[in-house]
């Protein structure tokens, strides 16, 4: 400490060279590639949304310990050169009471990170979703003040789906932001046919998707080969295949012995006892040439029973939604009408006193006051969930037409 | 702060009593990924010249307190020097508690390291843990960062008090049995991560259920095609015979389901006129929806 009151300048030189030093600073001598990292004024858009496979265990890990209940999150991490990366997320209590508690639960969480050394820079927040209708308005709220706060204004909403992940074997993670379209309406609380024509705002573009890509460290990397490849070491094949079948812990035992799970516990008996310390498989044939080979996808890619129980309640909540759907036209019908009766009564009028003095529109408007027109918000969200729902529902067809000619294919071997 | 100081012989002997004895001890632990990563990522994002990392591991346990599942885990600061160790205390409370907050059901059970042998202060750390784990022992998971033999080799530990009299320093480190737990959600996102190490961008790009069907497909063939090698090499003769590999094959082969063809057919017609229908239905949706939207812009 000492040592620095005697080099303390006063503290008007030290602003004085400051400002010298700021005016002697020249953009072009930042290194090309250092330029992205000083662009504060966010002046490149955001591409691609990176994840590292530790936050995407934290989400997964969230949702379905509190699946069906809808939970979300803070995501942590940079934006670099366009690409969000999301290096940490942490669960937010879905009891808080107030606001404020939030904000503080959120505030604290970030400190506690920061004396480790995470990153500890918002970049936006996750949801989990059940059927993948995610969209309403709360979501929207929340997503719109996160990109209207400038220090997050590149955040992202990641949307994690459990049910589907789980059914479909294949993780279901997307990430949006609000379109420029949907902000500017928000700044003008303007939500009528007109307005949304104008600004081309559809159910298809309130929410921009960007591609998420997966990359985490090297050494997440040694450890997602250990966990496919328990116990490797430079040991001999047959070895590898033996420690294989008997190690339940390993990733592709686990999938191994879920494919027979509820058909077969003989076969199960066989990787558990039987394998171990018996000498000299001579397995090497059975070695894939790369060890992708072994790992099988989730299993659930192959399933075809459990999909259903999900169509049906998919189907479910999408007649729901086309009940609302209609309901909403109705509405905005009823008002039409409403709009037009007045409309025409208000021509007639005019008709009427033509020969007479003119009438000044202020007058006009106060004795046939045109209705305003509800807000077409809601409608769109409608609209776009149902959009969503369907498109999920469609996609989830081809796979279960392949299922179904696969197990057909095995059946006619039999 | 807890300063945890390396008691000289002298000061040892006189003190007694400081460890509290666990009344139970962990028989089967289960290791949720998150945790492996979770150390990881803590172990990249070290302070410079430090070797190791610690912090606390978050779980549940049986009623009983033998089987422990550990789910989470967070860092917690720390500093070693050569006659002492500290451990910052404020931060571990506090993220505890906010743990706490977010998932209610998680329990202090231990605490994990990094490095390739156990620290000296290993056991002064244990003790702490211990009183915190209480009336349960406490776990102590170690990764090997350094990759000595080209692995992460994670190992379980449970603390074993040694010796005539109970001292802190006094503990004998014992393998406990651990399983990796992998729920369904969680190998999804485990693919993810085993595409980026395949991929030679280093990332994985998130692919439609399609395309990972394809995959899955194309493993699944992969891996018959290898098994068809193997078995036509055993029966030339050119492959060494192996019962348990034929065994594991023929259970392989009997698990598939034998249905009489008549009733698959209407099995199969009845669930294809299912699935064509909800694409008809869907799709009749979706078309509406559009024309909905574009005579919205018309008016």
């Amino acid at each position: 400490m000492s040592g620095e009151t005697k080099n303390a300048k006063p503290m008007t030189t030290l602003l004085n060279e400051e400002t010298a030093q700021l005016a002697t600073f020249d953009v072009s001598r930042i290194p090309k590639q250092l330029l992205p990292v000083l662009d504060v004024e966010k002046t490149v858009a955001l591409t691609k949304v990176r994840v590292d496979p530790l936050a995407v265990l934290k989400i997964v890990k969230h949702a379905r310990e509190s699946h069906p209940t809808s939970v979300n999150g803070q995501l942590l991490g940079l934006e670099i050169n366009g690409v969000l990366e999301v290096t940490h997320a942490f669960p937010v209590p879905t009891q808080l009471g107030s606001e404020e508690d939030m904000t503080n639960y959120q505030i604290e969480m970030i400190q506690c990170l920061r004396e480790v050394n995470v990153d500890s820079s918002s970049v936006g927040w996750y949801q989990s979703t059940r059927l993948g209708d995610f969209m309403g308005q709360p979501l929207l709220d929340v997503q719109a003040s996160y990109q209207a706060s400038p220090n997050a204004a590149s955040s992202v909403v990641l949307i994690h789906d459990t049910t589907k992940s789980e059914q479909g074997g294949n993780l279901s993670l997307r990430a949006f932001r609000l379109s420029a379209a949907y902000l500017d309406l928000v700044k003008k609380g303007e939500f009528g046919t007109k307005d949304l024509a104008a600004r081309g705002l559809t159910f298809a573009n309130i929410l921009e998707e960007l591609p998420v890509q997966v990359e985490g460290s090297s050494l997440a990397k040694a450890l997602v080969a250990e966990l496919q490849w328990p116990a490797t070491g430079n040991g001999a094949a047959d070895q590898l295949l033996a420690q294989e079948l008997q190690r339940p812990s390993s990733f592709n035992a686990k999938l191994r012995a879920r494919r027979l799970a509820d058909r077969s516990a003989v076969a199960d008996d066989v990787a558990d006892d039987d394998v171990a310390g018996v000498p000299g498989l001579g397995a090497e044939g059975l070695l894939p040439v790369r060890s992708v080979g072994f790992l099988g996808r989730p299993v659930a890619a192959l399933g075809l029973e459990q999909a259903d129980v999900s169509l049906a309640r998919q189907l479910e909540s999408m007649g729901e939604l086309i009940d609302e759907h209609v309901h909403d036209a109705n509405q905005w019908m009823y008002w039409k009408r409403g709009e037009a009766k007045v409309r025409n009564a208000r021509a007639q009028f005019v008709e009427r006193r033509k020969d007479q003095d003119e009438v000044p529109e202020k007058e006009l408007d106060a004795m046939f006051r045109p209705l305003p027109e509800p807000s077409r918000l809601d409608a769109l969200l409608n609209t776009a969930n149902l959009s969503l729902l369907t498109k999920a529902v469609t996609q989830s067809r081809g796979p279960a037409m392949t299922k179904m000619y696969m197990a057909q294919a095995l059946q006619q071997d039999n | 702060m807890l300063n945890l100081n390396l008691p000289t012989l002298a000061s040892s002997i006189v003190k007694s009593g400081a460890t509290t004895m666990a009344t139970t001890t962990t028989q089967q632990c289960y290791v949720h990924p998150v945790v492996l990563f979770s150390v990881l990522d803590h172990y990249l994002r070290r302070n410079d010249n430090q070797e190791r990392v610690i912090g606390t591991l978050l779980g549940v346990r049986s009623d009983d307190g033998r089987v422990i599942e550990i789910r989470s885990c967070f860092a917690v600061p720390h500093f070693e020097t050569e006659d002492q160790v500290e451990v910052d205390m404020e931060h571990h409370r506090s993220m505890f508690a906010l743990h706490k907050r977010a998932s209610a059901r998680e329990q202090i059970v231990g605490w994990y390291a990094t490095g390739s042998k156990l620290s000296k202060y290993a056991a002064l750390i244990q003790d702490f843990y211990s009183r915190e784990a209480a009336p349960f022992s406490a776990v102590h998971l170690v990764m090997d960062t350094d990759l000595t033999d080209g692995q992460l080799s994670i190992k379980c530990l449970q603390g074993s008090p040694i010796g005539a009299g109970a001292h802190p320093e006094n503990c004998m480190f014992l393998p406990l049995p651990y399983e990796l737990q992998y729920p369904d959600a969680e190998l999804t996102a485990l693919q993810a991560a085993a595409d980026s190490k395949e991929s030679e961008e280093g990332y994985a790009v998130l692919i439609s259920d399609m395309e990972q069907l394809e995959k899955s497909i194309e493993e699944l063939k992969a891996m018959l095609e290898r098994v068809t090698a193997y078995v036509q090499g055993v029966c030339k003769g050119s492959e060494k015979p192996n019962n348990v590999i034929g065994k594991y094959l023929m259970d392989m082969l009997a698990v598939v389901p034998k249905i009489d063809s008549k009733q698959f057919s209407t099995l199969f017609q009845t669930h294809l006129q299912d699935i064509l229908m909800v694409a008809y239905l869907t799709n009749l949706t979706r078309a509406q929806l559009n024309i909905a939207d574009q005579l919205q812009r018309i008016v």
